[in-house]
């Protein structure tokens, strides 16, 4: 604490950026909060529902819980290529000796880009009719049955719209985890390795541990991340065909500003709130667990 | 980090033409794993770079070569055409002003007052800085979708709707938490001695703030310029909920009037605009990558 300091200058710095941060950011979350009670089409007269926003959302909505299950779908797909992908690439990039600092540039580069573009760049490569890169690369490496418009094929529309968001920030992982394996001492490594350590046992027992909590906060970033996925779904497929790549997000954000329903809007923006709340919890308390078992 | 393991590496390494018994062994494995790890990692970087290149490809082809194509094939003929089109039909110049407006104004927001709370936060220090410091927490973790509906209905009542702010308030506010996490982590660095000297110097925390804290966290503002500016320049959301009159769009938005704009996607000339509205981005990003790259380690790292 600074001697000279005033009770008014702690106000001076600490006032404008409480206020930017409660306009944009604690008042709007209690805005939902209230609004989630209540039915309201921004025209009408609010009216207060109690619980019955709640209530219709759990029991009676089947796109709600479609979306749901496609959510978790999608977290799931970001999540094996993001962390996954950079765990591997940072791994692999530690036993290199040149050209890391270009293969970090390159694979940084679709994090750059901006959500349209990408769901275009995507849009074009799924395509079958021209011919997209994907359909194409099947037909060459024979295998041509495989063949298919990815995005509006029900069953494989979630993956296709998964894709390209972990295609995008698996490089910013990477990055994140490669800096931790540097910092893992090479006393330890070398020690391990005189005695003998296979590259897996280096990987698990010495690596791995030492880059733990970098881990976590890789995960959590990518699981908070991954549920609030809302750009790319939204530009290529709008959720269709059907509700086969609905998310929860463009759900909610066709029912706010499609169906101007705001206050059941604010009902499922409240869930995706607690569902980022409770996977921050559950990845803290399996962590937790594990590292004490 | 690494000169300590260069001489080991290199003695596994060496073509060492003896075939003593035990070592051979250890000194195949690691060429037969590094081999395959380098063409791992060549596979994997053209899988993340060969769209991009492709799309820029895609943007020099004709319209007929495009349709017809073998879409890996090389362009039968070069053309700028798409790009003369581009320009027709979109406002891309005015896209990428109001982008780089948006841009400036979350920035300068995003960092100043980042620079204040974290100064109020770490060098200042209060009663209540915990709880303070967990309220900032809170929008790390929250989705933006949260303030769509929220943000939309106290616009539309106090005029806000389609105007610059309204873009630059939630793009600012919910950067904000990173920049002050940022901004004190570097804070911890600055000795307090420093702080103390010039305090039995009769500078009061304005002062300090001015002639000690601002200049020397020039790196830092770098950094969180750098990180943010990808994700406002971006920003898709914030935008399309927002922004609606022509004259604002960012862009993101800009870009989605080429699909369809006449019933039919003219895709060479959209992917030109794509083309123009990622360069500004990947040339910063290119230029000051060594910056950027720390920055983004130094944002997730230490968390």
């Amino acid at each position: 604490m600074l001697p000279n300091r005033s009770r008014l200058s702690v106000l001076v710095f600490l006032l404008p950026p409480l206020l930017l941060y409660g306009i944009a950011v604690l008042f709007p979350i209690m805005q939902s909060l209230f609004l989630s009670f209540f039915s309201w089409n921004g025209i009408s007269d609010m009216e207060f529902v109690g619980l019955e926003n709640y209530v219709r959302m759990l029991t009676a909505d089947d796109i709600f819980w479609r979306s749901f299950f496609n959510a978790l779908g999608y977290l799931a797909i970001c999540l094996v290529l993001q962390l996954g992908g950079a765990l591997l690439v940072a791994s692999l990039l530690t036993s290199m000796r040149r050209g890391r600092e270009l293969i970090k540039t390159l694979y940084l580069l679709p994090a750059v880009i901006s959500t349209v573009a990408i769901a275009f760049l995507f849009v074009r490569i799924y395509s079958i009719e021209p011919v997209g890169l994907l359909n194409q690369l099947l037909h060459w490496i024979g295998l041509g049955a495989l063949e298919r418009p990815w995005l509006s094929d029900i069953n494989t529309v979630l993956a296709a719209v998964s894709a390209p968001e972990g295609w995008r920030f698996t490089g910013l992982y990477m990055l994140i985890i490669y800096a931790a394996l540097l910092s893992v001492p090479q006393e330890l490594e070398e020690a391990a390795r005189l005695d003998g350590a296979s590259r897996w046992q280096l990987f698990t027992k010495i690596r791995f541990p030492h880059i733990m909590p970098v881990w976590i906060t890789t995960t959590i970033m990518a699981t908070t991340y991954g549920l609030r996925g809302f750009d790319i779904p939204y530009l290529m497929t709008n959720g269709g065909p059907g509700q086969s790549s609905e998310l929860l997000t463009t759900y909610m954000y066709k029912t706010a500003f499609t169906s101007t329903d705001f206050g059941y809007a604010s009902t499922i923006a409240v869930f995706i709130v607690i569902e980022c709340l409770v996977a921050v919890g559950l990845i803290l308390f399996m962590l937790k667990r594990k590292a004490d078992a | 980090m690494t000169a300590p393991a260069a001489p080991v590496t290199r003695a596994i390494t060496a073509p060492a033409p003896s075939d003593s018994q035990p070592p051979l062994r250890r000194r195949r494995k690691p060429n037969l794993f590094s081999t395959l790890s380098r063409v791992l990692i060549a596979l994997i970087v053209i899988v993340q770079v060969y769209p991009l290149a492709w799309l820029f490809i895609t943007s020099l082809r004709t319209e007929h070569d495009f349709a017809t194509g073998d879409p890996f094939a090389l362009p039968k003929a070069i053309t700028f055409e798409n790009y003369a089109r581009a320009f027709e039909t979109g406002n891309l110049g005015m896209n990428i002003l109001n982008s780089f407006i948006v841009t400036m104004g979350a920035n300068l927001l995003i960092v100043l007052l980042g620079m204040m709370a974290a100064y109020a936060l770490q060098v200042l220090g209060f009663r209540f800085s915990k709880i303070v410091r967990s309220l900032f927490l809170i929008g790390i973790i929250v989705p933006v979708q949260i303030a769509l509906v929220p943000l939309f209905i106290d616009y539309s009542t106090i005029n806000l709707l389609d105007t610059y702010p309204s873009m630059i308030i939630p793009l600012a506010g919910f950067a904000l938490p990173m920049s002050i996490y940022l901004f004190s982590s570097f804070f911890e660095y600055i000795p307090r001695e420093t702080y103390e000297a010039a305090s039995l110097d009769g500078a009061g925390p304005y002062r300090i703030f001015g002639l000690i804290t601002l200049p020397l966290s020039v790196n830092t503002v770098v950094t969180v310029v750098l990180v943010n500016s990808i994700f406002i320049w971006n920003d898709f959301i914030f935008a399309n909920t927002f922004v609606l009159s022509e004259e604002l769009k960012t862009i993101p938005l800009g870009l989605q009037n080429y699909i369809g704009a006449m019933g039919k996607t003219d895709w060479t000339a959209t992917f030109a605009a794509v083309c123009v509205t990622i360069t500004p981005l990947l040339l910063v990003f290119l230029v000051l990558n060594k910056a950027m790259i720390q920055g983004l380690e130094s944002g997730a790292s230490k968390g």
